[in-house]
């Protein structure tokens, strides 16, 4: 499949609400994968249940909606399978970090190469606006009876004592910015994770457009989320500085790069080592396992392998 | 001297019972014997009572175990209280003098119920509550010959012997017991030496072992003056496997070309996993071979991580245990309704719940049937030996792919943790079949439906995109709740069950075994079948009775046609389910199969395994129409 002027629409008619932010994050998708001549079959988009979930479905790329919460695990599947796919998940706020908080943390654990974009509304959409764990304590967003009496997590500070090496934050009515975030985590070697904030038209009268337009501001001058040594001190440091930095909020809200760490090895590299190189040469999915429709392991090679379960007969 | 032999091994958990246990059955092999040996534990790590129960045939593999024994070496107290019962008349009991003044009562790991059973019982016999009032008793009342050791002194002597300081000589503590074995079986000690070689791959270690038996046996045959138990070995094995469940599964998914095994640590599954990361690296002519095995945050990733390796075109699998199976159901459905080979190993073990979280059971027959909500089909397929656990671990990987189903290959604890000698595999009879691939082309449909129920399938990666979804989809893959596409997509899926009952050969789903003129069938499924296998023989030998048993491996498809034959020849005769659980579940999906009911059924839900001669009993009850149901208790 041609990679030039490939066009990442699916043509399928888009049935989010009209206004909705995914419009935006759909959007510069589309963009950051012409940019960077992403082949459609060489991508694979992963996404959970609710509103984000029919993300794969409006890309023409290979397209994966799995479970509620259960992006990750079967992204992972992929991506372990075939390390030279592109692997991006597309979750919900409620599906990542309610449901599937576990994966989430984990993947930050392996640091596999797979690029999570989380479209960060405060409410489970599809159900009819009940509060998600990205709502903050004391809010009532429209449908709820009463106010939120659960607290919100921190997502990006989730993220980095998770051991995600790219965390970042946009908005999802800012597409040009989104766009260059999600290129920089696409070319990113390790996991990544993007917090995208993204208005509820319909069920979140809170976090609005107008809420954010007067609080967002782009991270530039003097704030370098790069790790450039990968020294201990130095990614302490880093990590530290976003930690502190992803916790401002109410009144200013920070978007842009938090944390950049391209020193810690991906789960791949990990396994290629354990394997001597034999994994990322002919990773499982490239491998042959049979020939001539007989197993590949003749019976000597078989005793070879299993040697210390063979025990020899003493006459 | 006897051909066969039946023998426990106890001691407290993590004092080297596991070990003793592996190194007798490799010097028994190593010497030519059959072996099959049971490992039974608690869900603990160390002090709770342990035990392996052996059986070694000088003319064959036993297929199943024994509770009467002909010696019980006991490396602590509680052996010997747990299991004064299982000698039979004129039986060898091996414990430590060392201990004799040890009272039952003062035990602390003894459970409660088993301490005021014996209570009972030692009152009734009159003893007073300490080992060496039962030794006296066993001794005088039950014939048996009563092997006094003090294993410290076993030990001081080792000591000196090997010039090992006291704390070093007392780490080879629990090789007494298996020096007791050995001795007393009269097996060499070259066979010895190999098994301690294979199992710590030190000639050092081996060496003292060689020392401490030198001393124990010296020491027993003091007191035991007669001729070693066991005659030689006519079997005439020139090689064998010494492997457990999990080790036969773990080969041959190696062998049938697994690629990614996802796992979350449960008992009795992760031993599995553990074999199958050891030989994860193979040579394969000039390039090496590598299966990604990847310990995952729950049972949920770990089906769905296996889920996304088979959509990626990777023979993909999990392997689990009942709590874990509970939480892989959902993605078990997505599986389903995507039609993804995926395969779940699934040991059983005792439920509800946490349950017997050591102990073994056939209970999860129902669940892996019906377990998700709405309907597909699936592949359900049980092993009932070895041998059989490594073909189906490759079989269930061929008609998974070849049907585009998700299978489930149901073992259970009696299995994964029984160690045996196996005859190595045939492998140039095996196979691997991918089923209909494609690398796509011009309007590829991963759900295609003009090509039959098994539309061609292509991986992520290959030359064309592709989508899923958990929904009611289209050919495509995007989601259609359209009702015309409805009927046409969920009925291209069911279908398959015709597809494959038709197509998946009987003599592979079912087996009888005997006539169809016999006086009694049994029927049953996983370990059950060595245990009926014995039972038809022993009741062969008695001449009175002649038995058959049905054994079932394929469970979905169900082989009706040829159940319902064999049960219609047996129409007014005995026929009896044997099962590791309450319920006798496979008669219940023989009666949703073929309508036949069977009425009468032996069941044991202890957690321990069916006992050939309890087996036996409850048959001849059964048979002697006392009773219709009988339920098994035997066994510590």
């Amino acid at each position: 499949m041609g990679s030039s002027q490939v066009n990442y629409r699916s043509g399928l008619w888009i049935d989010w609400c009209p206004g909705c932010g995914n419009y935006g994050i759909v959007a510069a998708v589309y963009q950051a994968f012409a940019e960077l001549k992403l082949r459609p079959n060489e991508v694979v988009v992963v996404s959970g249940i609710g509103c984000s979930g029919k993300t794969p479905h409006f890309i023409n790329a290979n397209g994966v909606h799995t479970l509620h919460g259960r992006a990750i695990p079967f992204a992972t599947g992929i991506k372990l399978a075939n390390p030279h796919l592109k692997v991006v998940v597309h979750v919900g706020d409620g599906d990542l970090l309610g449901i599937g908080s576990a994966h989430f943390v984990a993947l930050g654990r392996r640091n596999l190469d797979v690029k999570v974009i989380m479209h960060d509304n405060g409410v489970y959409g599809l159900t009819k606006g009940q509060a998600s764990p990205t709502l903050k304590l004391g809010v009532k967003t429209k449908a709820l009876p009463n106010a939120n009496i659960q607290d919100a997590i921190n997502p990006i500070a989730l993220a980095i004592a998770s051991g995600y090496t790219f965390v970042a934050r946009s908005y999802a009515m800012n597409t040009q910015h989104l766009k260059e975030v999600l290129k920089k985590a696409l070319e990113h070697k390790g996991a990544a994770f993007i917090d995208v904030l993204q208005p509820c038209v319909t069920f979140n009268d809170v976090y609005t457009v107008e809420y954010y337009n007067k609080r967002v501001y782009v991270l530039e001058e003097g704030w370098d989320p790069v790790v450039r040594e990968g020294t201990e001190d130095e990614v302490r440091n880093k990590m530290l500085n976003a930690l502190i930095k992803s916790m401002e909020w109410e009144d200013r809200i920070p978007i842009g790069v938090f944390y950049i760490n391209p020193f810690k090895s991906t789960l791949e590299e990990r396994l290629d080592q354990r394997f001597e190189g034999a994994y990322l040469k002919k990773p499982p999915a490239k491998q042959s396992i049979s020939y001539e429709g007989k197993p590949l392991l003749s019976r000597d090679m078989f005793k070879e392998v299993f040697s210390r379960f063979f025990v020899e007969v003493e006459k | 001297m006897l051909e066969e032999i039946s023998f426990i091994v106890g001691g407290p958990q993590g004092s080297g019972i596991e070990t003793s246990a592996v190194v007798l059955t490799y010097a028994f092999a190593r010497a030519g014997y059959g072996v099959l040996v049971d490992r039974e534990y608690f869900s603990n790590i160390k002090g709770r009572h342990s035990y392996a129960l052996f059986r070694v045939s000088s003319k064959r593999v036993p297929k199943a175990l024994k509770y009467l024994t002909n010696m019980l070496v006991a490396l602590d107290a509680e052996t010997v209280f747990t299991h004064y019962k299982s000698l039979k008349d004129g039986g060898i009991l091996v414990y430590d003098v060392g201990i004799s003044l040890k009272k039952f009562d003062a035990i602390p790991s003894i459970e409660d119920e088993l301490r005021s059973r014996l209570a009972k019982e030692f009152k009734d016999l009159g003893l007073d509550g300490t080992v060496e009032s039962l030794a006296n008793y066993l001794r005088s009342r039950k014939n048996v010959f009563v092997v006094g050791l003090d294993y410290s002194k076993v030990i001081e002597e080792f000591s000196k012997e090997a010039s090992l300081k006291p704390h070093q000589a007392s780490m080879y503590l629990s090789s007494i017991p298996t020096a007791a074995v050995t001795t007393l079986t009269g097996l060499r000690e070259s066979a010895l030496s190999f098994a301690y070689m294979r199992r710590f791959n030190d000639p050092k270690v081996v060496e003292e072992n060689i020392k401490l038996s030198k001393v124990v046996a010296n020491r027993v045959r003091r007191v035991y003056d007669f001729p070693p138990l066991l005659k030689n070995s006519e079997i005439g094995f020139n090689e064998v496997l010494v492997v457990s469940g999990n080790d036969v599964v773990a080969m041959g998914k190696v062998v049938g070309g697994l690629r990614y095994q996802a796992y979350y640590p449960i008992t009795p599954a992760a031993d599995e996993s553990f074999t199958l990361e050891t030989y994860s690296r193979f040579k394969v002519g000039d390039e090496y071979a590598t299966v990604v095995v990847l310990q995952t945050e729950d049972e949920i990733a770990a089906i769905t991580s296996a889920i996304g390796a088979a959509l990626a075109g990777v023979r993909a699998a999990t392997a689990t245990s009942g709590p874990g199976f509970s939480l892989m159901v959902e993605g078990l459905g997505w599986a389903g309704m995507n039609e993804v080979p995926v395969v779940i190993t699934y040991y059983q073990r005792g439920g509800p719940s946490t349950g017997l979280p050591t102990r073994g059971s056939q209970t999860d027959l129902l669940f892996t049937l019906f377990a998700s909500h709405g309907e597909f089909p699936r592949i359900v397929i049980a092993s009932g030996d070895h041998e059989e656990a490594f073909k189906d671990s490759i079989e269930i990987m061929n008609l998974t792919e070849k049907y585009q189903v998700p299978g489930i290959h149901l073992l259970d604890k009696f299995l994964a943790n029984s160690l045996m000698t196996l005859t190595p595999p045939e492998l140039s009879e095996l196979r691997v079949d991918r089923g209909v691939v494609t690398e796509g082309g011009d309007n590829y449909l991963r759900f295609d439906m003009s090509k039959g129920p098994v539309s061609p399938r292509a991986f992520l990666g290959s030359n064309v995109i592709m989508y899923y979804t958990g929904d009611e989809h289209n050919e495509v893959g995007h989601i259609s709740e359209d009702p015309i596409n409805r009927i046409n997509m969920y009925t291209k899926r069911m279908v398959k069950l015709e597809l494959m009952s038709k197509e998946i050969p009987e003599d592979f789903l079912v087996r009888l075994y005997g006539d169809l003129d016999a006086d009694v069938l049994l029927i049953g499924w996983g370990y059950v079948k060595g245990v009926a296998l014995e039972v038809m023989d022993e009741l062969s030998r008695g001449g009175d009775i002649s038995c058959a048993y049905l054994h079932l491996r394929g469970f979905s498809p169900f082989p009706s046609r040829f159940v319902a034959e064999v049960l219609k020849a047996f129409e007014g005769k005995n026929v009896v389910a044997l099962e590791h659980s309450y319920l006798a579940q496979l008669s219940k999906v023989i009666a949703m199969n073929t309508g036949f009911m069977i009425r009468k059924e032996i069941v044991k839900f202890t957690g321990r395994p069916m006992l050939v001669d309890e087996v036996l009993q409850a048959l001849i009850k059964i048979v002697e129409g006392v009773s219709n149901r009988e339920v098994l208790s035997l066994g510590e």
